[in-house]
């Protein structure tokens, strides 16, 4: 059973990581907010992350990372792990509420979309990279973390059928822990 | 079916390791990677293509909403520069042919020695901390990693990735992008700085001109004397450029002053310095000179450098297909 609910999870998520990326690749690069590209491939992962909790959001992170890093030509690992890090923030908040509201949902997308954006230079700086950290950044990290919130409540029910979770499954298993 | 599994901390951890893993190999060069990275490429795409088609409308009505005003505005102060150039053209052309046919006289490099391959840009880098852009010209028309990407009004970066049909370029603005460079004195400072002495040869003597040079300390043969003048730049310091990101201008820290030959102005033109180690041939045009900022001690001066290129509005870009001679047997 988990075999497959696994292959269904891969399939899924690669499928509309595909489609996430185009959207990112394309329309995200041309339609800039005071000059910032809004990261729709890091929304989703945190919607993935707030819809289902931290695990299931640093997964979602790692695939679309990886497949991030593949599309745009950046070091392999980078987008991943900034993005790993973006969908496991953006799930922390689950243990505190059960049955988080909408807008609970799009506050916790902003912060793991600021938590992923912000671990973008961190990576770059400890791959060597020098100047990755400037001013923008605090143009930046609110951009991206609004349009995250924003985006949300769209891709929350796409992430929950990525993932093949059902909301009642959050239910159950956040009373086991 | 566990959504919050015990182990979820290890799994972040495992995630994140295997990062730093794949991370480390890629940056060190790992055929496999790249292997892997050509072959999502492949299946990419298409469709990337579908996105672009699906996109156009929304990001075209974007474009017309947030550019209008500018390009109406750009449009009316380039129909005046057109008209103020005109005349400039006619006597720039001509100077160029004449550069040409002197550099190729003195067997020097120049930018028309090198084959060039158009590309369409195809793609912005989709991260806000990255200057990037992507081309549909890859390795099949010829380009490899570390040309010079240029567009009729100067440099514009260098090919840092090459797919079979595509290439990523960094832009000059990115912080990891370096070029040697050469800051040179205005047009109008030029000096003349060779002479060169011709012997004519008389009538009634030999039908081959002799030609020699004061320089080379040669004796003059009888016949009439002409004394030519050659122009040549005048290079006032050579220093390496480095990006500083997408809202800070590109800066010169020099390595090699030379003040001998005058101190720099705003305005000095920039061009790239070649070399047999510079990725981007010699002479090509970087932009001028924006500000002198004088550093306190030992530090020396930089340059804030306003690029020629237009590097926000990119549509075509041409890759030189020059290799210097320390890359070429790789």
């Amino acid at each position: 059973m988990n075999n497959v609910r696994a292959r269904v999870w891969v399939t899924r998520t690669v499928l509309v990581g595909f489609i996430v990326l185009s959207l990112q690749m394309t329309i995200a690069t041309e339609i800039r907010v005071f000059g910032v590209v809004i990261q729709i491939a890091l929304a989703f992962v945190v919607a993935a992350g707030a819809a289902s909790g931290p695990g299931e959001g640093a997964k979602a992170g790692f695939v679309l990372g990886l497949m991030y890093d593949l599309a745009s030509g950046l070091p392999l690992g980078s987008t991943a792990m900034s993005m790993t890090f973006g969908g496991y923030a953006a799930g922390w908040g689950r243990r505190y509420r059960l049955e988080p509201t909408w807008w609970m949902l799009a506050a916790l997308a902003a912060i793991g979309a600021a938590v992923g954006e912000v671990f973008v230079p961190v990576i770059r700086v400890l791959t060597g990279e020098t100047g990755v950290f400037g001013a923008r950044i605090a143009i930046v990290l609110p951009v991206v973390a609004l349009s995250a919130a924003i985006l949300s409540p769209v891709l929350i029910p796409i992430a929950r059928w990525a993932l093949a979770i059902r909301p009642a499954e959050v239910r159950v298993t956040d009373a086991d822990t | 079916m566990a959504t919050y599994s015990p182990g979820r901390r290890r799994v972040v951890i495992a995630l994140a390791l295997t990062s730093l893993f794949l991370l480390t190999l890629d940056l060190r060069g790992n055929q496999v990677l790249d292997g892997v990275r050509s072959g999502f490429g492949i299946l990419y795409r298409p469709i990337n293509r579908a996105g672009e088609v699906v996109s156009a409308p929304a990001v075209r009505l974007w474009r017309s909403f947030q550019e209008f005003d500018d390009l109406e505005e750009e449009n009316r102060q380039l129909r005046a520069e057109i008209n103020a150039q005109r005349s400039a053209e006619i006597s720039a052309q001509n100077a160029i042919i004449e550069n040409q046919d002197l550099l190729a006289l003195a067997g020097l490099e120049s930018l028309a020695s090198y084959g060039s391959v158009t590309g369409r840009l195809v793609g912005q880098s989709p991260t806000n901390f990255d200057q990037q852009v992507e081309i549909d010209r890859g390795a099949l028309h010829g380009i490899r990693v570390g040309m010079a990407a240029i567009n009729e009004a100067g440099l514009v970066g260098k090919v840092t990735s090459v797919a079979p049909q595509s290439s990523i370029i960094m832009l000059v603005t990115d912080p990891s992008y370096a070029v040697p460079v050469k800051i040179l004195a205005p047009k109008d400072e030029v000096a003349i700085a060779a002479t060169s002495t011709t012997v004519i040869p008389v009538a009634d003597s030999d039908d081959t001109a002799v030609a020699t040079s004061e320089a080379n300390g040669e004796e003059a043969t009888e016949g009439m004397v002409e004394t030519t003048t050659t122009m040549v730049e005048i290079i006032r310091e050579t220093g390496v450029l480095r990006g500083q990101g997408s809202d800070r201008l590109p800066r010169v820290s020099f390595i090699a002053p030379a003040t001998a030959f005058g101190q720099i102005e705003v305005g000095d033109p920039v061009f790239t310095a070649g070399g047999s180690t510079s990725l981007a041939p010699p002479n090509i045009p970087l932009g001028r000179v924006l500000n002198v900022i004088t550093r306190a001690g030992t530090a020396g001066q930089e340059l804030e450098i306003e690029p020629t290129a237009d590097l926000d509005r990119l549509q075509f870009v041409r890759v030189v297909l020059y290799q210097p001679a320390s890359e070429v047997g790789q």
